[in-house]
């Protein structure tokens, strides 16, 4: 019974190590009678045993207890045993691939070599801290227990370091798997190899994203991204015991090139340039960066702090009051209040000024600071003088000094009227 | 381990030949790629704004790359000191990006 219906098309990429090349998809069509229960891996053996026998593909358990059929299947790791047709989506073709960032050997058969040396990286085994004779007793309800939950449950398929955007970006990066696997160990009280694994593994979980890749496409729905989480919260609660590792021999600085003649004192110059190593470039990247926006933001800083206090002072016009209030013949001591602004300052001011009326049109306005030290002036008519309390400096009726400290006459501000309002210009 | 010398392809990478690949929703690290992205706009919009300070577009692409830049901070720092319960990392995204933009909303219509 083969109808449109049942039809599926099977894309399985191929990749023959004798031809070698980029590899490419071959397509089989294949009547799946009941994708419900139909498995890719049931898609795989019958595409091998009735179509092509030359697939080259991993199984071993198919009940997903192994962790051997990773491989990736509509664009998400999965592992093939457990990924039934009907979980993907009815319009697509079947397309299968092999895990990203490991060497394909053939077709779907990846190289896991590089998956397990970072595995033995993270230490995978249990070191206990003493010898027990009886069964160690952990409650099932035990906080550090309940912590772990399942992620004992890896079976290091290497759907996670597939799934990954880091771990091919960062050579020293052990990748989810290892890291979870030394989480659960490390959550363990029992474990006596605490310090190490943990150095090892907070070096390792600093090029972690928070991506959740590895979240989505585990197909025992462990989360490596919590595993990294716990372990770095972990080595903020135990700083004290955690040394500094070594660089990862990829990160290492090769040995330095003989220096040459100094030309040019720049910090780019052809010897840094001809040392492409990472760790060398980001330093000096991370310090380009860190002096470029320091200078940008003390610039803006100081100029923002700075600027104000060096520009002129704004002048303005006051009013001191109507023509009336100033009797002709007369000198009157004003309080003047106003607003002085500047770029973000403003400040109230309270400064007294001396007016001398002479005729109708005719004034002369003193600012009363004295030119000495800024005490207030007063006007005396007994002497018919300005007097300064301070020092005892006295002026005439023209502001010029007549005795004491001040090196000058009363300052003369310049005055306007407008609509029988005297206007005096001050600072 | 040294894996024995055989004719491998180099490893394939992420996204390569895999017609699927970029329906799938990996919001997580869509959110780590925008923040990054919103990151080097920062520097754009203040570089902008120092130099443009009183333009209303200017500030509100400043503001909107901040809000976008913040949001998407916050979420990671949530997660790392696991303030949020990992399985809600999903659902976490479209929430701390909508509360920064309603906070941005209320401030800019305050301001303008």
């Amino acid at each position: 019974m083969q109808s449109k219906q049942t039809l599926r098309k099977v894309k399985i990429y191929r990749y023959d190590p004798e031809k070698g090349g980029e590899g490419q998809f071959s397509t089989y069509d294949l009547n799946i009678e009941n994708p419900a229960i139909t498995t890719i891996l049931d898609v795989l053996i019958r595409i091998q045993k009735e179509q092509d026998p030359s697939i080259s593909f991993r199984y071993a358990c198919r009940v997903n207890m192994c962790g051997s059929c990773g491989m990736v299947i509509n664009g998400r790791e999965g592992l093939a045993c457990k990924t039934n047709v009907s979980h993907l989506p009815a319009g697509q073709d079947i397309t299968l691939r092999p895990l990203n960032h490991f060497p394909v050997i053939k077709d779907l058969v990846v190289d896991m070599g590089p998956f397990f040396t970072k595995y033995e990286d993270a230490l995978p085994f249990f070191e206990p801290k003493m010898k027990h004779d009886e069964p160690y007793i952990i409650k099932a309800d035990d906080p550090k227990r309940v912590d772990i939950g399942m992620a004992t449950d890896c079976i290091a398929c290497g759907c996670c370091v597939s799934s990954c955007t880091m771990v091919n970006n960062h050579e020293g990066y052990a990748g989810p798997a290892a890291l979870n696997r030394a989480f659960t160990l490390l959550a363990d009280e029992r474990d006596a190899l605490f310090v190490p694994r943990l150095t090892r593994a907070l070096e390792s979980c600093y090029n972690c994203r928070t991506e959740f890749n590895c979240t989505e496409v585990c197909p025992k729905q462990i989360s490596g991204t919590r595993s990294i989480k716990y372990i770095q919260r972990l080595a903020v609660t135990h700083l004290k015991e955690l040394k500094p590792l070594e660089a990862h021999p990829a990160e290492e600085l090769p040995p330095k090139p003989p220096k040459e003649e100094p030309d040019t004192p720049c910090c780019c110059k052809a010897g840094h340039a001809a040392d492409p190593s990472r760790r060398s470039f980001l330093k000096t990247a991370a310090g380009m960066v860190g002096i470029a926006s320091s200078v940008g933001i003390a610039g803006v800083l100081g100029v923002a702090a700075v600027a104000p206090t060096l520009a002129s002072n704004p002048k303005q016009w006051v009013p001191a009051g109507t023509l009336k209030d100033f009797p002709v013949g007369g000198i009157s001591t004003i309080m003047l209040s106003y607003t002085r602004t500047q770029g973000f300052h403003s400040a109230a001011v309270n400064a007294p000024i001396l007016v001398r009326r002479d005729s109708e049109t005719e004034f002369l306005c003193f600012s009363s600071s004295c030119p000495h030290l800024g005490c207030s002036v007063a006007w005396d008519p007994l002497s018919a003088r300005f007097k300064c309390a301070c020092h005892g400096g006295a002026f005439d009726k023209d502001g010029n000094v007549l005795a004491g400290p001040p090196p000058r006459g009363l300052d003369r501000l310049p005055w306007k009227i407008e609509d029988g309002i005297i206007k005096v210009e001050v600072v | 381990m040294k894996t024995p010398e055989m004719e491998s392809r180099e490893p394939l990478q992420w996204g390569e030949i895999d017609p699927y690949r970029r329906g799938r929703a990996h919001v997580g690290m869509w959110a780590w790629l925008l923040q990054r992205i919103s990151a080097v706009f920062i520097l754009l919009f203040l570089g902008l704004h120092l130099a443009y300070t009183y333009k209303p577009f200017l500030q509100f692409m400043l503001f909107l790359t901040l809000i976008f830049h913040a949001a998407l901070g916050i979420r990671v720092i949530l997660l790392d000191c696991n303030l949020v319960n990992i399985k809600y990392q999903r659902y976490l995204i479209p929430w701390v990006l909508g509360i920064g933009l309603a906070i941005m909303a209320v401030v800019w219509f305050i301001i303008y």
